[in-house]
């Protein structure tokens, strides 16, 4: 259609996992400050999810020998080595979506965006130079710069990988780990974490950070549980922290956006509008939104179909699965149990769990005693599945295809008549049967 | 007087020559198979590519350097071990890579003007 006043039907802010996505699907004009790929690619999940398979990989060395590979005595770790190969791969990463988004006829521009008004971009340069861009619709993608202080998984899935590769790692937890999810089985990661050499430091808040004249930091912190003021000495410290969106240097308050005054993020609706109208927020910097790069890229592709005019469908936020990459993974889809409680009451709902052990742990001689599987099930009917938790090995392999049962409205019923692939870990989630109203044991025994 | 150095090798050995003679550059290098008595390459693709690459190379950053390096002859290049796919990577010619660099256009990539444009003029 013809479209007369504006530059530009559509301008994204930000290019990562949402704006990329949804600029493909249209043609749109994309602003970004971090290399192509925003925060997954560049320092997030592509990153992390390498290093932990380097730490997990050191496991395995160690494992080999019991299979019957021979294995030098001390096995070390040169962090340079995978360090370089990770910023090689999200470097082709990044030319990887330059390539895509020229190909697809969109507008890059390496610019600070931030709004003038519901249809004014200004996009700066290096040099401080200003480009005034005018669009029918504006996307908002920019995510989260890292704030601090706050425990996130981030700061667990770190901990994880480097105490794999040999570092000795302390966690300083303010008050619980893994917020959000359930805490049954944020206990079961932190526990596999301790018992495998990570230190915890629970109910502690940093009070100060000094640089001795040796280099190292000291770290003094109170520990709120006993009153007291302790301190420590590291080679590094490390803020995984919580984000919080760069709204200031956008000037959302300056157009007039409704934001959420403790996190700072974007009120938006379901169809992804903020208070603004033509104006719409996706990813990390929606209030409220998962911040995950899948549900991300989803949201950013629906939204450019509907602005197009092509199709009316929403973003579908529930039954969202996601997994750590602690060393013990943990994937999850759905409730957990304490929200399933709040929602339906704990007499109308089930809980099946299980204690099993993976195959290739048994002669490894690894502790399996974090590896659980849960279940939680209305209890009326065929039991529809509210919530399917998972610790163990590949758990976000595990749990993906059972992310789909979810979208289809499984039931436990449909569990138990799913045949188990043997010998996999997946298959004890065919086999749950043990209830916790029972009280019974729910250690699995061999087959 | 250009503002680049083109420079023409023969095989992966003249190719590496080449390349550690001028440490420190800005390196495009475009791979082609080689090219019979008329001047004209086994490799149809690169037939087709070359115009497009010469096309744009006015764009190219100045002080920087052009390597067109003819790869070999069609057995050499089927050949699964050749130093080209072993130790460069490479998966197909033409390919057009800025050395060092995760950046690279391969095939029906390089017949896109606006592709090779990118390549040379951004960073």
């Amino acid at each position: 259609f013809f479209l007369g006043k504006y530059d530009y039907d559509l301008v994204i802010i930000g290019g990562g996992s949402g704006g990329l996505a949804c600029s493909k699907e249209g043609k749109p004009w994309v602003c970004t400050k971090w290399g192509l790929g925003g925060t997954c690619v560049n320092v997030g999940c592509i990153p992390k999810k390498l290093m932990h398979h380097s730490a997990l990989l050191g496991g395995a060395v160690r494992d080999a020998a019991k299979y019957g590979w021979s294995i030098p005595d001390k096995v070390s770790h040169d962090w340079q080595v995978p360090g370089s190969a990770v910023q090689n791969h999200v470097k082709s990463l990044n030319w990887g979506h330059r390539v895509q988004l020229q190909d697809k006829k969109v507008k890059y521009l390496n610019l600070k965006g931030r709004l003038v008004d519901e249809h004014t971009v200004v996009g700066t340069n290096r040099s401080g130079n200003e480009t005034v861009l005018t669009a029918e619709n504006i996307v908002i993608a920019t995510g989260g710069r890292p704030k601090y202080p706050a425990n996130v998984n981030v700061a667990l899935e770190c901990a994880g990988f480097l105490t794999g590769i040999g570092q000795d790692t302390t966690v300083m937890v303010r008050s619980i780990a893994l917020r959000g999810f359930d805490q049954q089985m944020a206990g079961l990661v932190t526990s596999h974490m301790a018992s495998h050499g990570t230190r915890f430091l629970w109910r502690c808040v940093p009070k100060k950070l000094e640089k001795l004249p040796s280099g190292n930091l000291q770290v003094t912190w109170a520990d709120t549980g006993s009153g007291h003021e302790e301190w420590d000495t590291f080679d590094t410290v490390l803020w995984a922290v919580g984000e919080a969106p760069e709204t200031k240097s956008l000037n959302l308050e300056g157009v007039g956006m409704a934001l959420n005054k403790d996190t700072g993020k974007i009120i938006v609706a379901e169809d992804e509008a903020t208070s603004v109208e033509h104006v719409y927020a996706i990813g990390d910097i929606g209030e409220g939104r998962p911040e995950l790069t899948p549900t991300a890229i989803k949201a950013g592709k629906l939204l450019a179909r509907r602005l197009a005019g092509v199709s009316s469908e929403l973003m579908n936020y529930r039954s969202v699965p996601t997994t750590v990459f602690t060393p013990l993974e943990y994937g999850c889809v759905g409730l957990s149990e304490e929200e399933a409680e709040r929602q339906h009451g704990k007499d109308t709902i089930e809980v099946y769990h299980a204690f099993y052990k993976p195959l290739e742990f048994t002669v490894a001689e690894r502790d399996a005693s974090q590896c659980y599987i849960k279940a939680v099930c209305q209890r009326s009917g065929d039991g529809r599945i509210l919530g399917l938790h998972f610790t163990g090995p590949n758990a976000g392999e595990v749990v993906q295809g059972f992310a789909l049962g979810l979208q289809c409205g499984a039931t436990y019923s449909h569990l138990l008549a799913t045949v188990g692939i043997h010998p996999t870990c997946a298959e004890e989630l065919t086999k749950l049967h043990i209830t916790k109203r029972s009280g019974l044991d729910p250690t699995v025994t061999g087959c | 007087m250009t503002h680049y150095e083109e420079v023409k090798v023969h095989g992966y050995d003249e190719f590496c020559k080449a390349v550690s003679e001028r440490k420190g550059k800005d390196i495009f290098a475009y791979f082609s198979g080689d090219k019979d008595a008329q001047g004209v390459s086994w490799c149809p693709d690169c037939v087709k590519a070359e115009p497009v690459v010469r096309g744009e190379m006015a764009h190219l950053p100045e002080g920087s350097v052009f390597i067109y390096c003819q790869v070999g002859d069609r057995p050499y290049w089927k050949d699964p071990n050749n130093d080209f796919k072993k130790v460069l990577k490479l998966s197909g010619v033409p390919t057009l890579l800025r050395y060092g660099t995760p950046q690279k256009l391969v095939e029906e990539e390089c017949f896109k003007s606006d592709l090779v444009r990118m390549m040379f003029t951004e960073d």
